[in-house]
């Protein structure tokens, strides 16, 4: 476990998602997005990285459900302090820590897309 | 306790199980007094205030018995999720019968539900997704900044959307239809959500969730817009709409968002792995072929051409792998079923079909 590099500034990595569903296909959107570490906050890495160890990102074991009519598939990959995961995960997302996760790596990867 | 002042023998005297067999075998006149009898016994009163909803089994057959058939009506339940991952959303904040809340998104979710319920019950007969009195559970205020709704098998969820591309979800009555559809067609034909069986399933979610909206505005359909979520685009986007059942692939053309990708004729079917194998892009072939089925037939778009696609959807030979192709043959079997072979609705449908290029 390294919790304890969350308080540090020298956290390393990078966020990518890439989000497919919804109620519409926006060809725009349907791209994959990546936000390196150095693009974000120390709180907003200190907050992918408490809540990548809350859901487990790195060791859990993937539901691998299909994605209902117009929910969306997330396929989330985390590269945090040399590791390395990506999962793909469908709503509704049952576990809250992984649903939060999804959440906040969402968000950021947005406003990182919006942002260019 | 007897609580009725008028005194026929039937009243008071005779016990319940009594009742039951003339409320089911008697005569109507006699059925109709046994059938009041029952309905005023405290117990069923009880059974009726604990469901607040749909009354199946022997209770409902006896009063279907003694010709006193009650008409559905939605139970709607909505759940606030403040912002969070999470659905259900652990707050009730509307219950069936209740009033406004004052939160747009909670009492549009309400409304929507409702009207999605109304068509399907007034237009079909079809009491509620499950055609049996399923209740409609809704979560609002679901995560931040989330830009869908859809349909998780058991309730709706809605997202407020961004407020930099999209608008609350709830704000689109057609989408609130296209989500509750699914369920609907996922309790009948169970079409497979990939490649054209998928699309399938998209366009008959669009077509009924387009029904919904236009039946609420009283719009025939040449008066009606076709489009499908008119308003969930911010005034940032260049666009009008998630879809055009009219023009399929003129909704939207943004920077940010791409251009509408809906081919509206099988010449520009569009062959990928993304989007479940195209499902909401191939969707505009089949939702212009109901588009020109309705405003060729004429009147409301719900009673002639919706009645047709709904029987189509229940049609044993609509399965779960069907292809544009083989609804199309459905939709025109059925058509003519109810209309004649020859009759213009039927010829509509066909004529639809075939400009689309399916047949």
């Amino acid at each position: 476990m390294q919790t304890g590099k969350a308080c540090s500034e020298a956290i390393t990595g990078e966020v990518r998602v890439r989000i497919e569903g919804g109620l519409a296909h926006f060809p725009g959107l349907a791209k994959e997005q990546t936000v390196s570490f150095n693009d974000l906050g120390l709180p907003e890495r200190e907050e992918l990285t408490s809540l990548a160890d809350k859901a487990d990102f790195f060791g859990c074991t993937p539901a691998n459900e299909t994605a209902r009519p117009d929910a969306r598939t997330y396929t989330v990959g985390l590269t945090i302090d040399g590791r390395s995961r990506e999962i793909r995960v469908a709503e509704p997302i049952r576990d809250p820590a992984l649903a939060r996760l999804v959440s906040v790596v969402r968000r950021l990867s947005k406003q990182q897309a919006v942002a260019r | 306790m007897c609580a009725s002042t008028h005194r026929h023998s039937l009243h008071c005297i005779l016990p319940p199980y009594i009742l039951s067999q003339i409320a089911e075998n008697g005569s109507p006149e006699l059925r109709a007094i046994a059938m009041h009898s029952l309905l005023i016994d405290p117990t069923i009163r009880i059974v009726r205030a604990s469901t607040a909803g749909p009354v199946t089994g022997t209770i409902a057959r006896r009063r279907s018995a003694a010709g006193n058939v009650l008409t559905p009506s939605p139970l709607r339940t909505i759940r606030d999720a403040g912002g969070e991952p999470e659905a259900p959303g652990p707050i009730v904040v509307r219950r069936e019968g209740q009033g406004p809340t004052g939160d747009v998104a909670v009492d549009e979710a309400y409304d929507g539900l409702g009207a999605t319920f109304d068509l399907f019950w007034e237009a079909y007969q079809r009491n509620s997704i499950d055609d049996a009195g399923l209740p409609l559970d809704a979560t609002v205020h679901y995560d931040r900044d989330y830009d869908n709704a859809f349909w998780d098998g058991t309730q709706m969820v809605f997202g407020d959307g961004d407020g930099e591309l999209f608008n609350r979800f709830t704000i689109a009555l057609d989408v609130i239809g296209h989500e509750l559809t699914h369920g609907v067609t996922e309790k009948e034909a169970g079409l497979v959500y990939f490649n054209q069986s998928g699309a399938l399933n998209e366009s008959i979610s669009d077509v009924f969730g387009s029904l919904v909206k236009q039946r609420l505005l009283g719009q025939t359909a040449d008066q009606a817009d076709w489009l499908i979520g008119a308003g969930l685009l911010t005034s940032a986007v260049n666009g009008v709409a998630l879809r055009s059942m009219k023009e399929p692939g003129t909704a939207y053309d943004d920077p940010v968002l791409g251009k509408d990708p809906q081919p509206g004729h099988m010449d520009d079917f569009v062959r990928t792995n993304q989007d479940n194998g195209g499902v909401h892009i191939n969707s505009g072939i089949p939702n212009r072929a109901f588009y020109l089925s309705a405003t060729a037939i004429g009147g409301n778009a719900w009673d002639q051409a919706g009645r047709i696609w709904y029987n189509t959807l229940l049609d044993p030979n609509t399965r779960a792998n069907t292809d544009f192709a083989g609804f199309a043959r459905v939709t025109i079997d059925v058509a003519g079923r109810l209309h004649g072979t020859e009759s213009a609705e039927a010829t509509a449908v066909a004529e639809a079909w075939t400009a689309v290029g399916v047949i």
